[in-house]
């Protein structure tokens, strides 16, 4: 207890003592290795996380509702889509008829009947419009064009991936179809039923899932694909908060809505690979940032070594008047632990109170997703605690390798 | 009574061939509340001998029994305990932490006891305004005069009461005004709390106000003067 005490008193008194410029500029070395440790997997998490929010934002929304795995289609659709109106929860949904199609275009203009013709096989979604752009915003997603209109039938909205001019920048993968714009007719094949429509928007995402889509009203799909059940494929949510969702999915698997379909949170549906994803870019970023950690424990090495080593005759007096060596141990592992605590502190401030919400407001912007910076606070907090613990580390060694010499030769500065 | 014996020191330095044999076999005995002096040239040894006896070394050869404690065989943290609770020292040059002020310094070694905070500063206080230096307690040693910061040695050295204080040449690097000042100090303080003092000089000055000097001549004692002779 005294040792602690004195420990402090000496500890405190140094930091106090010590140049302003040589404290400010190790602690922002702390600050930094901070920031490293922290953004460094942060924006490889944030890759991740941003593409999985832009498919939550623009896709699949908080719980999404699907065929059980022995069915086809969502059972008693109609049922379901009531029974959602009990949960005060949901703020808007989107009931999804899929299938699968021929697009074809430039029909019309073809003159050579034996050569190839330009389609694409596509996946069709039947939607309602309003119900849709409400819960994926679908109209903001246009690059030409308009969106569906609840009161018009005939027309499609076609995702960029099918359309050669935009698709081309990756090279030969999609099927496209080629000079397709908004007012352009074109042809859906499905089976032996053929309608023409007239192309309204041309939409992209980061999301591939909208890309590679095409949306026409749920009436016409029923009629296109003679689905006359009206048991819809896909079900998407929203709640009010995002962290409702396992609230709204458990209440809706309890009520026995399960019975119909498979219910899912997001993070429930989210593919194996992609939190594997997740977790390795985590650890390589950490890995990354454990390299300023092992530099900034060296920093702090040198740092305590040199300053210890200069006071080694104060050290061997204070030995040589009683005060015991825990006591300078501790003196020197305190100012070790304010640069770390300092450091981290402001690390973390800036982190918190400026980086996530401007990478927040101004994502990086990557082909994929729009990039955020990651940074859970739990994980935060320990990779903290690591640098907390290797930094006191760092300064209790050299202390302890000087407070240890003879305590003579220390006071008379021997060897 | 004695409260410092020590029987036969031996004190050699190196190794192999290269062994210096600094102290050659001494027997001292000082008894309690004595002002004693260790004088002799540059290299006579007076410095490691108060070194051996004041727990900071520990001989080649020899018992030492300092407050009716063998102090040889103790462990580094024995040592360490023993000076705190038993000895006092003042420096050559001052050896106070730069970082404190002149109050925290002399604090320490309270602190270390086990005295609260609050106590600790009014003992501290009062050592000091016994050194003459009341309006200084805040005054970090740099800004002090090498006067003043022996006073705070001695101040540090007293504050604990301990039975005995070493002063290893505690003139040294003052002035002889502020040298005879340090000398008036401890011989007054000696006066007013009884405790012994072991001091190494090697100005016959400085000695006077001593009980006994002994004279150290190549690691061995050569002659002892009382102050009554």
């Amino acid at each position: 207890m005294q040792s602690l005490r004195i420990g402090l008193l000496l500890g405190f008194r140094q930091i106090q003592r010590a140049s302003f410029w040589t404290t400010s500029l190790i602690i922002f070395v702390m600050m930094l290795t901070f920031l490293n440790l922290i953004a460094v997997s942060g924006v490889l998490v944030g890759l991740i996380e941003g593409a999985e929010r832009a498919v939550r934002e623009s896709a699949l929304g908080d719980v999404i509702v699907t065929a059980k795995d022995e069915e086809d289609r969502i059972l008693e659709t109609e049922t379901f889509v009531r029974e959602l109106g009990a949960y005060p929860e949901i703020k808007t949904y989107s009931i999804r008829y899929k299938g699968n199609g021929l697009l074809e275009a430039n029909y019309k203009e073809r003159r050579d009947l034996s050569g190839e013709r330009d389609s694409a096989a596509v996946i069709v979604n039947g939607v309602d419009p309003v119900r849709e752009d409400s819960m994926t915003n679908l109209s903001e997603l246009l690059v030409e064009g308009e969106y569906l209109n609840p009161n018009e039938e005939g027309y499609i909205l076609i995702g960029i991936y099918y359309i050669k001019e935009y698709a081309e920048q990756f090279g030969d993968i999609f099927d496209t179809v080629s000079n397709v714009h908004p007012g352009d007719t074109v042809r859906l094949t499905v089976g032996d039923i053929s309608k023409e429509f007239i192309v309204k928007g041309i939409i992209e995402s980061k999301v591939d899932e909208v890309n590679l889509a095409t949306y026409i009203p749920e009436r016409e799909f029923r009629r296109v694909f003679n689905r006359l059940d009206r048991n819809a494929d896909q079900i998407v949510i929203r709640t009010n908060e995002p962290s409702q969702n396992l609230v709204v999915a458990e209440a809706m698997r309890d009520s026995g809505l399960d019975g119909f379909a498979k219910i899912q949170t997001f993070e429930e549906s989210l593919p194996k690979f992609l939190i594997d994803i997740k977790y390795t870019f985590n650890l390589l970023g950490t890995l990354i940032g454990s390299i300023g950690i092992v530099v900034a424990s060296i920093t702090i090495f040198i740092i305590i070594f040199i300053n210890a080593l200069s006071r080694r005759r104060h050290i061997g007096i204070l030995k040589g008047i009683g005060i015991e060596r825990k006591a300078i141990e501790i003196a020197y592992v305190i100012q070790a632990a304010f640069y770390a605590l300092s450091g981290s502190l402001l690390g973390a401030l800036l982190t918190y109170g400026f980086l996530v919400p401007y990478f927040e407001k101004n994502p990086i912007q990557f082909p994929f997703s729009d990039g955020i910076l990651s940074a859970d606070p739990e994980s935060t907090f320990y990779k903290f605690v690591v640098l907390f613990i290797i930094t006191l580390i760092a300064g209790f060694i050299p202390a302890w390798l000087i407070a240890k010499q003879n305590t003579l030769n220390s006071i008379l500065g021997r060897k | 009574m004695n409260i410092i014996e020590a029987k036969n020191i031996h004190r050699e330095f190196g190794k192999d061939d290269l062994i210096t044999h600094v102290l050659k076999g001494i027997d001292i005995s000082i008894a309690e509340g004595e002002f004693v002096a260790i004088m002799g040239k540059s290299g006579a040894g007076k410095s490691t001998l108060m070194y051996q006896l004041s727990a900071l070394d520990v001989p080649t050869e020899g018992e030492i029994i300092v407050d009716g404690q063998s102090i040889v065989p103790f462990n580094e943290k024995e040592r360490t305990a023993f000076r705190l609770n038993t000895l006092g020292y003042v420096f050559q040059d001052y050896a106070l932490v730069p970082d404190l002020s002149a109050r925290e310094n002399v604090m320490m070694p309270l602190l270390m006891k086990g005295m609260s905070w609050e106590a600790a500063k009014i003992k501290s206080d009062s050592s000091l305004d016994e050194v003459g230096l009341k309006d200084k307690y805040y005054n970090l040693p740099g800004e002090l005069s090498g006067g003043e910061q022996q006073r705070v040695a001695v101040a540090r050295a007293l504050a604990g009461q301990p039975k005995i204080i070493f002063a290893d040449e505690p003139t040294a690097n003052l002035d002889s005004v502020s040298g005879q000042q340090i000398i008036d100090l401890l011989t007054c303080l000696h006066k007013q709390n009884g405790q012994t003092i072991v001091m190494v000089t090697h100005e016959e000055e400085y000695a006077k106000p001593c009980d006994r000097i002994f004279y150290m001549e190549d690691g061995l004692i050569t002659d002892i003067k009382n102050r009554t002779q």
